[in-house]
């Protein structure tokens, strides 16, 4: 009687500003994106109240489409080339711009606040386009992107009126030393964050002076190579309150006045509390940064060549509250012993191979890891390059810490034993994925069979993100993967004997996944051709080298690199030359 | 940001790609991944090859790669080591070339090292003091001996098999 029929029972009996406030507690994208399929209504109001979207594959959908459904956009997160292509296996010119995106979203109506791109060709008439199209624009991110100059970066500080934030990380800049940080205008207080370290050119030293001393709100601040010590000096006495630095070139002599000015700016600056940088420095200049060490939570050494395994174990040591560290191998075994014992709150550590020709001086090996797995409960994230790993080392790892989120080994030589017993490292990563329930990211290295797929594909149920290289022994290594891990979303493959009976064993879980990229292995033209065929949401790419301009049409022909991924706008229409959409 | 380094117009990588990933693309016959693995990895392991490094092993980022690369370039970890004889000492030293910039270098370090006066190339001397100086000189390709400090320095380095300083 109450209940009556099932179809008439409305869900929301709540007013829509009721539940749009509700889904105002909601920010994961996750969430949100399940809230808005929940039923018709919540999906209008979902959308409607939609401020960040985050779009991991910029060819997955169109700038017309995001418009449409979400007219209250704030921030948009947007993602170009492939994960590989920072390692140099995507050809220049790939894809990846944003200009349509900028242009279609300043046609609208939309009120852009903050952009954050990844991988993206970022050409200077974006740059400006975006800097006049919005007017309450705040925050502009740019991660490993290229395509423009620092006359982009002028438009941005000329005319984005409000800017808070302008972050630039390791992208490729074509720095035409002009003076971009002088075109901020004076009227220009509101800066909050501001980091230009991946810029090689000269800045205007007098500009920068000017611009912390009139941005009261700035917390953090990442220099380049060009800014000397003493600016630096200068800088901090502007700016006590950064919470965030970076330093741009900092070698001095010890006995200097300079050096006596820096470390009493320093000593004012007690927020402090993630510090990197270093991009010139010798050994005996680090003394000078003791004083606020033990507050910091983020070190990040790792362009910092020049400091050696003695120097960066002194510096740590001071560093207890330390809860990310990123490092050259330099520091060796016994630094991370150091590391250890010293910093119980770690939670991150990345370890960045420093020696490129296998003189084999420097590098860490096994026991360095296993040292930081005993006295480092937290870690949860881990970036390793080292010379190389055993099993028992591993399930030593595994064991101490079962808290991975990110698993990360990479040995520099590839498919490297175990030099103990010389065998493959499936039992080592398998005691990994077993032990770490909550595993969303690995990636593997040494030498490897199909056995390791077996327990990837039993255990690591949260995996989202995989990296394989110069691993398995066939197919039946890359079918475990695709059939156990429920959660995959990105799969990478290079240089592994897995070919066309794995990649259409199950077509539809392609749909499930954001992107598969596979180079260097079995796939053939005509599997890819197959594949395609059966799977029209795919967009099914096969980069040629610039070598194979004459791409021969045998669909023998095993394919050199592959990229798919799903999208709801079929295929790209801006691939160059050397991409072939099937 | 990855570009392949067959591109002319890449202004990142001044290391040549070595075509690891790329060995037997055309090839139609199965191919055997531990020659590729061999072919690539000596790169990384052995010395042979000298600088060249593939472009996309180990997986780091290019600025990263870079910031090494410099550094390498900066504190070269090669030597060249020299025996060092003079006039009247029947037991030679040993020099390390490379760890020196330039004659000059060379010359204090000589001079440290054997506590004379060193006369070579582009040495001022006091001519009515002749026999407190000694002369530098190097034994080249060919065999013969030649006063230090005529030629480039780096032309020197690959022409130089030893050194003897002489009583003038």
């Amino acid at each position: 009687m109450f209940w009556g029929n099932r179809k008439t029972l409305k869900m929301n009996y709540f007013p829509d500003e009721v539940l749009e406030h509700v889904f105002d507690f909601i920010s994961s994208h996750k969430d949100r994106n399940s809230v808005s399929l929940v039923c018709k209504s919540w999906y209008k109001i979902e959308r409607y109240s939609r401020q960040r979207v985050f779009i991991g594959n910029c060819y997955s959908i169109s700038p017309e489409r995001l418009i449409a459904r979400f007219p209250g956009l704030k921030s948009l997160t947007l993602k170009g080339m492939p994960h590989f292509a920072d390692f140099n296996l995507v050809p220049h010119d790939w894809g990846g711009f944003v200009y349509p995106w900028i242009k279609a979203l300043a046609k609208s109506r939309i009120g852009l606040e903050e952009l954050r791109l990844k991988r993206m060709v970022v050409s200077d008439e974006s740059l400006e386009l975006l800097s006049k199209s919005f007017l309450n624009f705040k925050s502009l991110v740019l991660v490993s992107c290229e395509g423009f100059t620092t006359d982009g970066l002028a438009a941005i500080a000329a005319n984005c009126r409000f800017l808070r934030e302008l972050d630039l990380q390791e992208n490729e800049v074509d720095d035409h030393r002009g003076h971009w940080l002088s075109s901020f205008p004076e009227s220009c207080t509101s800066l909050v964050s501001l980091n230009f370290a991946c810029l090689k050119g000269e800045i205007n030293l007098g500009a920068i002076e000017r611009l912390v001393a009139r941005s009261p709100n700035l917390k953090s601040l990442r220099l380049n190579r060009a800014v000397p010590f003493d600016t630096l000096q200068k800088l901090l006495m502007q700016a006590p309150q950064l919470v965030d630095l970076g330093t741009g070139n900092f070698v001095h002599d010890p006995s200097s006045e300079a050096y006596n000015k820096l470390k009493s700016a320093i000593q004012r600056c007690k927020s402090i509390r993630s510090l990197s940088g270093f991009l010139e420095v010798a050994p005996h200049c680090m003394s000078a940064i003791y004083p606020i060490c033990a507050n910091l939570t983020f070190l990040n050494l790792s362009y910092a060549p020049g400091l050696h395994g003695n120097d960066l174990t002194k510096l740590i040591q001071h560093c207890r509250k330390l809860q990310r560290l990123w490092i050259l191998d330099c520091i060796g075994d016994k630094g991370l012993g150091v590391v250890a014992s010293t910093c119980k709150e770690l939670q991150e550590l990345r370890v960045f191979p420093s020696d490129l020709i296998g003189a084999g001086n420097a590098a860490v090996t096994e026991e360095g890891l296993v040292h930081i797995s005993a006295g480092c409960p937290k870690l949860n994230s881990l970036l390793y390059f080292c010379q190389q790993m055993t099993n028992a080392a591993l399930i030593t790892v595994a064991k101490n810490c079962p808290n991975f989120i990110r698993f990360r080994l990479c040995i520099l030589d590839p498919q490297k034993p175990d030099p103990v017993t010389n065998q493959a490292l499936d039992e080592g990563f398998g005691a990994i994925v077993q032990s770490c329930k909550g595993l969303k990211r690995l990636s593997l290295s040494g030498l490897l069979t199909d056995q390791v797929f077996l327990y990837i594909g039993m255990y690591a149920e949260q995996l989202e993100m995989l990296s394989i290289a110069f691993a398995g022994d066939s197919d039946k290594g890359m079918l475990y993967v695709l059939n156990g891990c429920k959660k995959l979303r990105k799969l990478e493959i290079r240089d592994c004997p897995f070919g066309n009976e794995a990649l259409l064993e199950d077509v539809g879980k392609y749909e499930t996944m954001r992107s598969l990229w596979m180079s260097s292995c079995e796939v053939t033209l005509g599997g890819c051709k197959t594949l395609a065929e059966k799977m029209p949401s795919l967009s099914v790419e096969i980069i040629n080298e610039i070598e194979q301009m004459e791409f021969s049409l045998d669909d023998m022909q095993k394919v050199e690199k592959m990229y798919l991924y799903r999208t709801l706008v079929g295929h790209r229409k801006d691939a160059p030359e050397f991409v072939w959409i099937l | 940001m990855g570009r392949a380094t067959s591109s002319s117009s890449s202004s990142i990588e001044s290391s040549n790609h070595f075509a690891f990933s790329s060995t037997g693309a055309s090839a139609s016959s199965q191919r055997d991944l531990s020659t590729d693995l061999q072919l690539g990895l000596s790169i990384s392991t052995s010395p042979p090859y000298g600088r060249e490094q593939p472009s996309d092993w180990p997986p780091i980022k290019p600025p990263l790669r870079q910031a090494l690369a410099e550094e390498e370039n900066e504190c070269d970890s090669a030597t060249f080591f020299v025996k060092v004889y003079m006039d009247g000492i029947p037991i030679g030293r040993k020099l390390d070339l490379l760890a020196h910039e330039s004659y000059y270098d060379l010359i204090r370090t000589l001079q440290h090292m054997f506590n004379t006066n060193i006369i070579w190339a582009e040495a001022e001397v006091d001519g009515d003091h002749y026999e407190k100086y000694h002369v530098l000189t190097y034994e080249d390709k060919e065999g013969d001996w030649m006063m230090v400090g005529d030629v480039p320095w780096e032309m020197f380095l690959s022409a130089v098999r030893r050194l003897k300083i002489t009583k003038c």
